[in-house]
């Protein structure tokens, strides 16, 4: 089995609240994972020490053998691992296309004053959105788009980024079934061309449905981990979820 | 046909600039189209760092100075030719805007504001208290590059020279404003840490643009210095200068290659005008302040933007995707 993103006694404490607490996970390369929890459990924040947009306490972070600890994130994005965010998160101001096109990662001084939007960067830009479904918007201004559009936007630029792995913070937040239908449909496309997906989730029915290996997160920690039908009979993640 | 009419106007504007010199009536006219075409250089190098990634610094006054003593100090101190020397200053400030870049670009928004700030207030009481060397508040003289040319001839030759660094720096933000590399800062302009996240070397980039602007400014205060000739640490190391730049770009629009040139002109007639006017009174200041306010307040994209949106406003409707979207978005909404 080869490595993929693993963290050994990940820690984060914001204050008083140990928000990752000496985490130490291994996901399953090549495979759809889920991360689940209550609220709060640390999931956000472990997603967050992981890609470097926060800096943990202690304990370290690695993909694929590397240790990307304390990496900028657009490091972490150059190791090959791309990421949404729970709050949907997208370049308002700029058009459809732009938004796809500012996740080009030009090599070079030479290729960086290469003018945007050259034809091969907009053919890729335009598979990815149509692959979406959102390519009759390309010229649309982001921020005239409805939230599931966004959503869908967002995807779109983190797949421009050509990563292996994905990991997805609440892909089904605020987005109407059918559009939950869409994105499951895309993701299991997607880890059968080859990407690694790890996804926080709420909508436990696409847990089950969507993911190969679950990880369950409680007070920071995870507590579970395995097939999805062994975590759902867990007696820890019953207590955990219940709150017994 | 759309390109076709943008280089026929921008071939009329370059015409109508370069024959003005040949029309204005008098010398105090063609000193006020140097000092306009002065402030336009500054604003479109403000522009360079300020309109991509939306940091406003209003200390660009910094480079100003460093850039206009640099030249004059080493023309005076060295004995280096003029134009050289105004190379040589602007590569000094290249040099320094890469440390400065460094510690000010850690933090963002107000802070980014007033970092800025203290970095021109810093300069000036150095340029100041450091006597020996710039002559303090007497003031330092520059000599003529050309000193055997009358007073109109001077204006005259400095104008086609402002002109010309007018045109490089737009014709590096128009470089920019395509690239690859523009599109990243655009990005870190709209959301910095999401950019990053996306495999933008943020910080870098911020740095490019930031070493470049200053550049770019220094080079338009070396270029006054050789204008003017006289230099004194509370004019060019002035808050003022710094915010007629963020002024005038907001003014006419920072996401505009002609946005900063447009507020020059604006901003660099009223100024003449009040001047005109009233004499050397602080009303300029009063004024300034308020348009600030409005164009912040009403106008935060400029005036080329604001009179697009009006015009489009009254000509046929444009079906507006906003308003499907918002009944797609009730629906996409889980209950
Ligand atoms: N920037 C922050 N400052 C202070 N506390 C924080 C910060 N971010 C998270 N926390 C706290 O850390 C804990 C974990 O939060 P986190 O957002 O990681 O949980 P989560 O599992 O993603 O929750 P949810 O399912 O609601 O998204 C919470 O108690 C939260 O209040
Ligand atoms: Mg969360």
């Amino acid at each position: 089995m080869t490595a993929g993103l693993e963290t050994r006694e990940l820690t984060k404490a914001f204050g008083g609240v140990v928000a990752v607490d000496h985490a130490t996970v291994s996901f399953r390369h090549g495979k759809v994972n889920a991360l689940i929890g209550p609220n709060g459990s640390g999931k956000t924040t472990f997603f967050n020490c992981v890609t470097g947009m926060i800096r943990p306490d202690s304990g370290t972070a690695s993909y694929r053998g590397k240790d990307i600890t304390r990496t900028a994130p657009h490091r972490v994005a150059a190791a090959g691992i791309g990421r949404s965010f729970q709050l949907c998160r997208i370049f308002p101001r700029m058009t459809v296309m732009e938004n796809l096109l500012a996740a080009v990662r030009p090599q070079g001084i030479g290729a960086l004053l290469r003018r945007s939007g050259g034809a091969a960067d907009v053919e890729r830009a335009r598979g990815w959105l149509h692959r979406v479904g959102i390519d009759h918007l390309e010229a649309a201004e982001a921020r005239d788009l409805s939230y599931g559009q966004q959503k869908l936007l967002e995807l779109a630029g983190v797949l421009m980024a050509e990563p292996e792995t994905i990991m997805l913070d609440e892909p089904a937040g605020g987005v109407n079934p059918a559009l939950i239908d869409r994105i499951a449909a895309l993701v299991r496309e997607l880890n059968a061309e080859g990407r690694t997906f790890i996804v926080v989730e709420h909508n436990m029915e696409l847990v089950m449905s969507l993911s190969d290996h679950v990880v369950v997160f409680d007070r920071g920690r995870p507590i579970a981990e395995g097939p999805p039908a062994d975590v759902q009979s867990d007696p820890a993640v019953l207590e955990a979820y219940l709150g017994v | 046909m759309r390109s076709a009419s943008r280089w026929v106007a921008l071939a009329v504007g370059v015409a109508l600039v370069l024959a003005f010199p040949l029309v204005s009536p008098n010398a105090y006219i063609l000193s006020a189209a140097v000092v306009i075409l002065h402030y336009a250089v500054l604003s479109t190098s403000w522009n360079v760092v300020g309109g991509f990634t939306g940091y406003i610094s209003l200390g660009h006054a910094a480079y100003f100075g460093l850039g206009a003593y640099g030249t004059a100090l080493l023309i005076t101190r060295a004995g280096v030719p003029s134009f050289l020397a105004l190379g040589l200053a602007g590569l000094v400030v290249a040099v320094l805007a890469v440390p400065i870049g460094i510690a000010a670009l850690r933090v963002r928004g107000a802070s980014f504001v007033i970092v800025s700030i203290a970095l021109v207030l810093i300069l000036l009481l150095v340029f100041q208290s450091w006597r020996e060397v710039t002559g303090g508040s007497d003031g330092l003289v520059v000599p003529r590059p050309f000193p055997e040319l009358l007073r109109p001839q001077h204006h005259l030759v400095f104008f086609y020279l402002f002109a010309a660094l007018l045109a490089l720096v737009l014709l590096a933000w128009w470089t920019i404003d395509r690239s690859r590399f523009g599109m990243g800062l655009k990005a870190i302009r709209e959301d910095e840490d999401k950019a990053q996240a996306l495999g933008v070397p943020t910080f870098a980039y911020k740095l490019a643009a930031f070493v470049l602007s200053a550049t770019f400014t220094a080079l338009g205060g070396g270029m006054y210095a050789l204008w003017f000739g006289d230099l004194d640490p509370v004019f060019q190391f002035s808050i003022l200068i710094g915010s007629y730049m963020v002024l005038m770009a907001l003014l006419g629009g920072v996401r505009h290659l002609f946005g900063p040139v447009l507020g020059a002109l604006v901003v660099g007639v009223a100024l003449e005008f009040f001047k005109q006017q009233y004499g050397d009174t602080q009303f300029h200041l009063v004024a300034t302040g308020l348009l600030l306010g409005v164009v912040v307040l009403f106008m935060p994209d400029g005036v080329i933007p604001a009179v697009r949106g009006l015009l489009a406003r009254r000509g046929p409707q444009q079906s507006s995707i906003r308003e499907v979207s918002a009944a797609e978005l009730q629906k996409e909404r889980v209950p």
